[in-house]
């Protein structure tokens, strides 16, 4: 009886209606996407980047092809020449194909010398192909640009020391790894 | 039209390629069906469309490296694959994670069986004709994968576990975010619910629809809570626990008809469920290490074990192989199981002491679901093809692999 009442009534649609209609009074949920952007989480694994050091101004890279070794999809090309008198590894070619990149972050988990990184930066989509095959000038390159952005006095990922994780199981390097201060210099770029 | 016409037509079969390419079959499901007039006689599932060779895949890569192919198996719900293949590996290995990746495992597997469950749920109503569903439960898993990003930096391909653990701590904050989560998802829940549950359309387009006894479920091989929609005691959560789920308390819901209404029902229970059990999990989390002092390193080499001493240099140190027929796993093979959103995920792992798997298989519920597609069908309308095929949650990622 009670059934057909409500069947007769429709309580059913009704009560769907109404929470439909509560809806119209809250504030809408989505962005307008090129106008507003979405802010990225801390240590999103975004775009790759070389650290620029900010005492040599160069490349952190020591030429170790661990991120090679580690890269799932092999897309990480290094070489590097030898030194004779020093005995120290000068890296000579550096390639990303950020194209068949599956971004998991193990390249940077790796790193003993956190030289690369996977930066918050993820609005690079291109033309060409070319664009996404980044080389050693370019991917200091998106450090600058992404820095440029950055909103704070001081940039660490957390992949570089792995919060929770027993420090003695990572490499000296990575043990304290020290954040990288951020001076906005004009001229850096170019 | 002729009377003559008219009973040629009635009489003569109708076959319908549905798929690959249709927005109603979840991906590249291909469905060659006959009908007579608009009943079902016969379908065969055609699949296939997204093999990509993951198993074959797996055995050119590390054990570390492998885990991060296991994401695109069921991309919706990657982190519960994750889970599977670690277990796989601990397992193989004989080690354990701590008990706080334990917990923190547990978490994330009901987050995503959470976000699963809700896109499940989206494009189930969607096929069936409810909208306003569709855009309700993708605001709040859009928030489960903002949450994900929190923890680990990527939204879908997650990568998060790790063979014995996790990767990174997760911060108090976050797991406030996470507590603040579960209670809005408990309310809209019962939104969802207010929509569909007693919607007399909803009830007459799935009632009595894809009807499966449990005996036939079972000899199908159907797991999870299209098995459980049939009444079946089925959940390897409380059969064979696995991290944490032996510490917590949960219920696991069961249908009565096996009809699709029972398996809605079902799934809605257990998102209830996983929400109750993540905020236990908040609740009950130690502190202390997130990975196993066993573990083996992500930059494992392929064959034989490197050597690594104090007074060796950083160049020097990765190197040096010593002993190349040293074996870096234990040999043997495995079979482990966990409960995925969508059913039983079976990994199975032969192991000849290398660092690379031998043989990896994967025992994928959408594949044995799609097998299942031409039983619930029979006799059924056109329209009923499509609420079957979002009843089984299927997800062509997995079941080409």
């Amino acid at each position: 009886m009670n059934n057909l009442l409500k069947k007769i009534l429709f309580l059913d649609i009704i009560k769907g209606l109404l929470i439909t209609f509560k809806t119209i009074f809250t504030h809408p949920v989505t962005i307008r996407y090129p106008k507003e952007k979405k802010e990225p989480e801390e240590g999103f694994r975004g775009r790759h980047a070389f650290v620029r050091d900010p005492e040599t101004g160069k490349e952190r890279c020591v030429a170790c092809t661990k991120c090679a070794q580690v890269c799932p999809s092999q897309c990480i090309y290094v070489d590097f020449s030898l030194n004779v008198e020093t005995g120290v590894r000068v890296l000579t070619k550096y390639e990303i194909d950020a194209l068949r990149c599956i971004f998991c972050g193990y390249c940077e988990e790796i790193c003993p010398v956190n030289a690369i990184v996977l930066t918050e930066f993820y609005e690079y989509a291109s033309y060409d192909r070319k664009t996404n095959y980044f080389n050693k000038e370019s991917l200091l390159k998106n450090w600058d640009e992404f820095i440029s952005q950055y909103k704070g006095n001081e940039y660490i990922n957390k992949f570089w020391y792995l919060p929770g994780i027993n420090r003695m199981r990572l490499p000296v390097g990575k043990r304290q790894p020290k954040p990288v201060p951020i001076r906005k210099i004009a001229g850096v770029r170019d | 039209m002729g009377q003559l016409e008219i009973e040629k037509l009635s009489e003569t079969k109708f076959v319908l390629q549905m798929g690959p390419h249709h927005p109603a079959t979840h991906g590249v499901l291909k469905l060659y069906t006959e009908f007579e007039g608009e009943r079902v006689l016969k379908i065969v599932p055609d699949v296939g469309y997204l093999h990509r060779g993951i198993e074959k895949l797996a055995e050119s890569k590390t054990y570390p490296s492998a885990m991060t192919l296991t994401d695109r198996l069921d991309y919706i719900s990657s982190m519960t694959n994750n889970i599977g293949y670690c277990l796989a590996v601990e397992r193989l290995m004989g080690i354990e994670p701590p008990p706080r990746a334990k917990y923190i495992r547990t978490m994330v597997a009901e987050l995503t069986r959470l976000s699963s469950h809700l896109l499940w749920l989206a494009t189930h109503a969607l096929d069936i004709g409810a909208m306003t569903v569709f855009l309700y439960a993708f605001r709040e898993r859009e928030q489960i994968l903002e949450l994900f990003e929190k923890i680990c930096g990527a939204r879908l391909t997650v990568s998060y576990p790790r063979i014995g653990g996790v990767r990174v701590d997760i911060k108090e904050k976050v797991l406030e975010e996470i507590s603040k989560f579960t209670e809005i998802m408990l309310n809209r829940i019962d939104e969802y619910e207010g929509l569909l549950t007693e919607n007399r359309i909803w009830i007459s387009r799935t009632k009595g629809v894809g009807v499966v006894s449990s005996e036939e479920a079972l000899s199908l091989g159907l797991t999870g809570p299209a098995l459980r929609g049939s009444g079946v005691y089925y959940d390897i959560r409380k059969l064979i626990p696995y991290d944490a789920y032996s510490e917590v308390d949960f219920e696991v819901p069961l249908g009565e008809n096996g009809d699709t209404y029972d398996r809605y029902l079902c799934r809605i229970r257990e998102m209830k469920q996983s929400a109750l059990i993540i905020r236990q999990c908040i609740e009950k989390m130690p502190e202390g290490e997130i990975i196993a002092e066993q573990t083996i390193d992500i930059d494992i080499p392929h064959q034989g074990k490197r050597k690594i001493s104090a007074g060796d240099s950083l160049w020097s140190g990765f190197i040096k192989f010593v002993d190349e027929k040293a074996e870096l796993i234990p040999p043997g093979e495995i079979y482990s199981a966990i409960e995925a959103p969508k059913g039983e995920l079976g990994f199975y792992i032969v192991s000849d002491g290398s660092g690379r798997p031998y043989r990896m298989r994967v025992r994928a519920p959408s594949f044995v679901h799609i097998s299942a597609i031409p039983k619930l069908c029979e006799g059924h309308l056109l329209a009923d093809v499509i609420a079957i095929i979002g009843t089984l949650d299927i997800v062509m990622g997995e079941a080409d692999r």
